[in-house]
């Protein structure tokens, strides 16, 4: 008993002194680690920004920088360095970006990318030279590298954003909304009763003079967007945004029919010769058809075992003689970063006023050729349909 | 009596050299030894630990009582292990990026534990220093050794100073790992060659050295030997 | 879905590709010395596994939850390795009461275990490698596997270097070295693999 009592103690008093003395050595060391790690992390800023000096961490809570800067240091001898991290389409590239004092690049070096290290590494080392000394309106005239658009577009992106960041920092005030919270702010801007919930309408009547309706998710109203101008609409369709009393009529009216219309559900069973990428068909009260097309995607026409095999599922309002009023991609699975551009506005927007003769004009997708065909061969297949049903039933 | 002193230091640069005699301590020996400024870094911080640990095991011989004995010198070694870690990394960050791992595992490595319950805990404190420093010399410069057949030959530069005219003749094998084993196994060959065998070998010692020893002896090691006495 | 591509990969790379005895070199010392038998290396191999995991799930909660918030990071090493020696006495106790057939199969390779290197290593460089505790774990199962791997083939060759000529200067150690360079070399092999199984 008494020998395992000396013998714990024994083991204690051992402990404690090792214990003590590491406690010592870790109060000695433990400065001189974090002043190297320090002057390590200088030596990566130093790269970037090469003729910094004194760089200083700051606070990035306290300002209201683009999403993507996850980091800022200021430099004494004027300058900045950001490091940032896309997010969304292109996820992954971490870059640092040295900002000069006049504002303009003075160096990138990509911390990490989760791109193929053949072609899209290259693009990144290749971007890095090309951008340095480039301001704003100069990065947008980097050439792209041919089979890595992506990269080109995130890294392009993500250099613009420490620009603005920069200017942000310097006190200076620079947009950077995104194009969808520019478009957001504006119709809350018109119409605050919304609440800053707005839906896109899908239009199913021929209207003139209006280039989108913008309905409130609470039916509060709506918004009319005309060229450059944004007019509110209240729940009665009238306009309470100030404009001239002519266009105040037009865009009421032509809002009212837009907003009111009916349609009712077409028995496709009764029909002979439809094709199969028809799923459902209304007929609204003023005679116009909207359809819901499925469009064969990269996973069905081309290659099965890279991509999904889902239809991609579109929404489309036709005139009775063949005329697009609207189109809408519902779903679609296709490739990251590829064939999903054809959820883009910017793409199903170029089918709308278009008729079976002239729907082959659109742009591709770029680098989706074979989701672009699908969409298109779903296109035709909704202008033979409503020949079809416009014949009537049997 | 001075000569007495010296053979304990001496023998472990030679005669008991941990590493290609005594065979102790082979992960850092080939996984330290790609280049000439690791091996040596190495070393000296297992060197620095083998003399620490070994004079204040000494110290405490009489104190640590027999049944906590393991226990101890594990805490002792651990935190001699940590303070010399904690140093690299403060005052060359290089060589502790380098190490990595392997710094911390000095902890485990079988030379210093063997040696303190071999030898520290049985002999005077100034013994006991220059076994350590022995030790410690004899392991730094079989992994120099080492290091610098495998930097020369693997990756044709000494020291990190790139030699020219090998650079076409690079056999990059030995730097990856089986070249380490392969250059370990061929210099434990030559050993034996130059002390024509007269070296003590592994068998003698190693359970001696080695801290499991007492575990051993019931275990492993007599189990082989009664096999082969039966046969 | 992506977690368990994760799991799958740290385990494949730790068996094959970053095997500790012949890719990182640790635990070199048991894998030469307790290989000469199929039967002795096997029971090394599961419990260093064993051990292994267990080391992890008591250290990963250690550090992340002791040490971190208290600012004692460099006291990392030190109660490691106490840890495991604690972790395997009481293996060993436990054993001997509960299952004294498993203890007269597995109980004479325990103590080896507390000096064994890999065990360490594993539990620092599982925090070092910024895993989390799931992954930690599969990590060391992996790591432990690997070992088991290794020793199971080495103990194989081993026994066909014990019956044939070897010239004297090579006998012994020098040959079993040389012979699990040539191990270590197929598993190079591995190299680049797993990666490229989930690309």
């Amino acid at each position: 008993m008494k020998n395992s009592i000396k013998s714990t103690l024994v083991l204690i008093c051992v402990c404690a002194f090792i214990t003590a003395a590491l406690a010592v050595t870790n109060s000695i060391t433990a400065p001189i680690i974090a002043k190297n790690e320090e002057a390590a992390a200088n030596d990566a800023l130093l790269q970037v920004l090469p003729d910094g000096k004194n760089f200083e961490k700051l606070d990035i809570t306290t300002y209201s920088l683009p999403a993507t800067v996850t980091e800022a240091y200021k430099a004494e001898s004027g300058g900045y360095v950001l490091k940032l991290e896309t997010s969304g389409y292109a996820a992954g590239l971490v870059i640092m970006c040295g900002v000069d004092a006049e504002g303009k690049v003075a160096g990138t070096v990509i911390l990490s990318s989760g791109e193929t290290p053949s072609i899209g590494g290259v693009a990144a080392d290749t971007l890095a030279g090309a951008l340095v000394g480039k301001d704003a309106a100069g990065i947008d005239g980097v050439d792209t590298i041919s089979g890595a658009t992506k990269t080109t577009g995130a890294y392009r992106a993500a250099v613009k954003d420490a620009l603005n960041a920069a200017i942000i920092l310097g006190g200076g005030d620079v947009d950077i909304r995104t194009e969808e919270e520019i478009l957001n702010d504006n119709l809350s801007a018109s119409l605050p009763a919304a609440d800053g919930k707005f839906t896109k309408l899908f239009i199913t009547e021929v209207i003139t003079g209006i280039d989108a309706i913008y309905k409130a998710d609470n039916g509060k109203g709506a918004v009319c967007v005309v060229g450059e101008q944004f007019i509110a609409l209240d729940e009665n369709y009238n306009v309470i945004t100030e404009v001239d009393a002519e266009l105040a009529s037009t865009v009421k009216e032509q809002a009212e029919k837009a907003l009111t219309s009916t349609a009712e559900d077409i028995d496709l069973g009764k029909y002979t010769g439809l094709p199969s990428a028809l799923l459902s068909a209304k007929l609204t009260a003023s005679g116009n058809y909207v359809l819901e097309m499925r469009a064969s995607g990269y996973g069905i026409n081309g290659n099965h075992y890279i991509a999904s095999g889902e239809y991609i599922k579109i929404r489309v309002s036709m005139t009775a003689d063949g005329k697009i009023i609207d189109c809408l991609t519902i779903s679609q699975a296709e490739s990251k970063g590829y064939g999903d551009a054809c959820a883009d506005e910017k793409f199903y927007g170029q089918f709308d006023g278009k008729t079976q003769e002239n729907y082959g004009t659109i742009d591709a997708i770029n680098g989706a050729t074979l989701t672009t065909n699908g969409y298109k061969t779903a296109i035709l297949r909704a202008f033979e349909s409503v020949i079809i049903l416009k014949g009537g039933a049997e | 009596m001075k000569n007495d002193n010296l053979s304990v230091f001496t023998k472990g640069i030679i005669k008991e050299n941990p590493v290609f005699v005594l065979v102790l301590g082979t992960c850092p020996t080939i996984a330290t030894t790609t280049n000439l400024i690791g091996a040596f870094g190495m070393g000296i911080s297992a060197l620095l630990v083998l003399l620490c640990s070994n004079i204040l095991i000494s110290l405490l011989r009489k104190i640590i009582p027999d049944n906590v004995r393991i226990p101890c010198y594990i805490v002792i070694i651990a935190g001699f292990v940590t303070i010399v870690q904690m140093i690299v990394h403060a005052y060359f960050p290089e060589l502790y990026e380098m190490l990595g791992v392997y710094l911390a595992l000095i902890t485990v490595n079988c030379i210093i534990l063997g040696r303190a319950e071999m030898f520290a805990s049985k002999n005077s404190v100034g013994k006991s220093a220059l076994d350590g420093l022995g030790m410690g010399l004899g392991f730094t410069l079989a992994l120099c050794a080492m290091a610098f057949i495998r930097e020369v030959f693997g990756a044709a530069s000494f020291a990190g100073v790139p030699i020219a005219f090998l650079e076409n003749y690079k056999i990059e094998f030995l730097v990856k790992a089986p070249g380490g084993m392969l250059v370990y196994g061929l210099l434990i060959a030559l050993v034996c060659v130059i002390t024509h065998g007269k070296a003590p070998r592994k068998k003698q010692f190693s359970c001696e050295g080695c801290p499991s020893a007492e575990h051993c002896h019931s275990g492993i090691c007599a189990n082989t030997e009664n096999k082969k006495e039966d046969k | 879905m992506e977690t368990f591509k994760t799991l799958i990969v740290i385990l494949l790379s730790s068996v094959f590709v970053n095997n500790y005895v012949l890719a990182r070199f640790l635990g070199i010392c048991p894998f030469l010395g307790v290989s000469k038998k199929i039967d002795q290396a096997t029971g090394m191999g599961v419990s260093v596994t064993v051990v292994m995991l267990l080391a992890t799930a008591v250290t990963w909660p250690i550090q992340h939850f002791l040490l971190d918030p208290f600012g004692l990071g460099y006291m990392q090493t030190l109660v490691f390795i106490l840890v495991i020696a604690s972790l395997v006495q009481m293996v060993e106790i436990l054993l001997k009461r509960f299952s004294p057939a498993l203890h007269k199969g597995l109980g004479v390779y325990l103590p080896l275990i507390t000096t064994n290197c890999a065990v360490l290593g594993v539990s620092i460089n599982n925090i070092t490698d910024g895993y989390n505790f799931v992954e930690s774990v599969v990590s060391s199962l992996g790591c432990g596997l690997g070992f088991l791997l290794a020793m199971v083939l080495f103990s194989g060759i081993r026994s066909r270097i014990d019956e044939s000529k070897v010239p004297v200067p090579f006998r012994g150690l020098a040959v079993t070295l040389i012979a699990a360079s040539f191990i270590s070399l197929s598993f190079m092999g591995f190299a680049g693999i797993v990666d490229a199984l989930f690309a």
